[in-house]
């Protein structure tokens, strides 16, 4: 049980401290997650490369 | 604009970024040519051999037959158009099937062939490649029912991996090919050579349109060159034409028609000449070109007697008979 009346500075000063810590917390997790790759349309089924074909060759003549 | 040629076939299709080849289906994206079928067949059946048709490779087996969209050919009268003449945007059924899954499948309903057929296969080119190969390891053959419409240089490749193929010859003249299919005949006849060349089993067909190549001096002249370039055990197929896509304004290839082009063949030197699409026509049986024993008898599609020997031998007079009878 809380005793109000033995509130004084040293109280306050331990609160603030542990608002910081808490924000401190959240701005690190915050920070973390936008390091991480944007969560990704990638977990459904993904449509595979299309086959490269043989017998080809880049079209460079003039005309 | 990174355009791309495309090799394969004597088309030679320029394809500009983001077009297709005149098969549809071989696609320039970014610069590269994507085989856009690759993986993705449209049509899986399992039919008997003789529906190739082949009728001297693994008689009365059933062969695992895939197709995927698209044709370099846009012949009039094509028999596959809704498949053929589509690109696999348009196709109603796209199945996935990798190679691995393609011998998988073909083990799984007992096949030990696996034809690439329907649309012509030239245009799934890597498709059927991969497969092949994969299937030989497998221990499977390969046929490749094709209209012969390619270049030497893929065509030789792909010859190290396939096992028979029946080439569809349409017409021994430029002008048919021009006018109904929109190619030409001279690099049909050098694929021919090459099968040949290559030792893939070879079988030929040739559908008689009514009053368009059923000319009897043609037909003579085919028999020439087919005895003479591919040798007289060549087994060719005379087949009946049923109107149908862009050619209803034909009838069916009336019987007689049929026996006389097969009666020409004969006498041309060719001793193994069908005639298809007739089911019960005595020319759907293979005979002794000696002695004229009935050796593989043939109702449509389906045996009805088989009396080679094991070793593929007439049983009266022991003539071999060219083939793969395994």
């Amino acid at each position: 049980m809380r005793n109000d009346t033995h509130r004084d500075g040293t109280e306050r000063e331990w609160r603030r401290t542990g608002r910081r810590r808490f924000l401190g917390l959240l701005s690190g997790l915050g920070a973390a997650g936008l390091a991480l790759p944007f969560p990704s349309v990638a977990r459904g089924p993904r449509e595979r490369d299309l086959k490269e074909a043989d017998f080809y060759r880049p079209h460079d003549l003039a005309g | 604009m990174r355009e791309v040629t495309c090799e394969l076939c004597p088309r030679a299709c320029v394809i500009p970024e983001g077009g297709a080849g005149d098969c549809r289906v071989r696609v320039n994206l970014g610069g590269k040519l994507r085989a856009t079928t690759y993986g993705r067949p449209s049509a899986i059946h399992i039919d008997p051999m003789e529906k190739k048709p082949l009728y001297h490779f693994r008689p009365g087996s059933p062969v695992f037959s895939i197709a995927t969209a698209g044709c370099n050919l846009h012949c009039l009268n094509c028999q596959n158009w809704q498949l053929s003449q589509r690109g696999g945007e348009e196709m109603e059924t796209l199945y996935r099937a990798d190679p691995p899954d393609l011998i998988k499948a073909a083990r799984e309903e007992g096949c030990r062939s696996i034809a690439y057929t329907y649309s012509d296969p030239i245009v799934f080119y890597e498709y059927v490649y991969d497969s092949s190969e994969l299937a030989h390891r497998e221990g499977l053959a390969n046929v490749f029912i094709t209209a012969g419409y390619i270049n030497r240089k893929p065509l030789r490749k792909l010859c190290r991996v396939l096992d028979a193929a029946n080439v569809d010859l349409k017409a021994f003249d430029e002008d048919f090919y021009r006018r109904v299919s929109d190619a030409s005949l001279r690099p049909v006849l050098d694929a021919l050579v090459t099968l040949r060349e290559e030792g893939v089993w070879l079988e030929v067909t040739n559908l008689l349109i009514p009053t368009l190549n059923d000319d009897l001096a043609m037909i003579r002249r085919m028999v020439r060159w087919l005895r003479d370039e591919l040798g007289e055990g060549t087994p060719l197929h005379f087949s009946r034409f049923q109107p149908q896509y862009r050619m209803r304004n034909l009838p069916p290839t009336p019987a007689e028609a049929l026996d006389r082009a097969r009666r020409e063949a004969l006498d041309g030197g060719l001793k193994y000449v069908y005639i298809g699409n007739i089911p019960g026509h005595e020319g759907g049986s293979t005979y002794c070109p000696t002695d004229g024993t009935r050796l593989i008898g043939r109702t449509g599609f389906w045996i009805t007697e088989n009396r080679l020997t094991a070793d593929g031998r007439c049983p009266t007079c022991n003539e071999e008979i060219p083939g793969v009878w395994e």
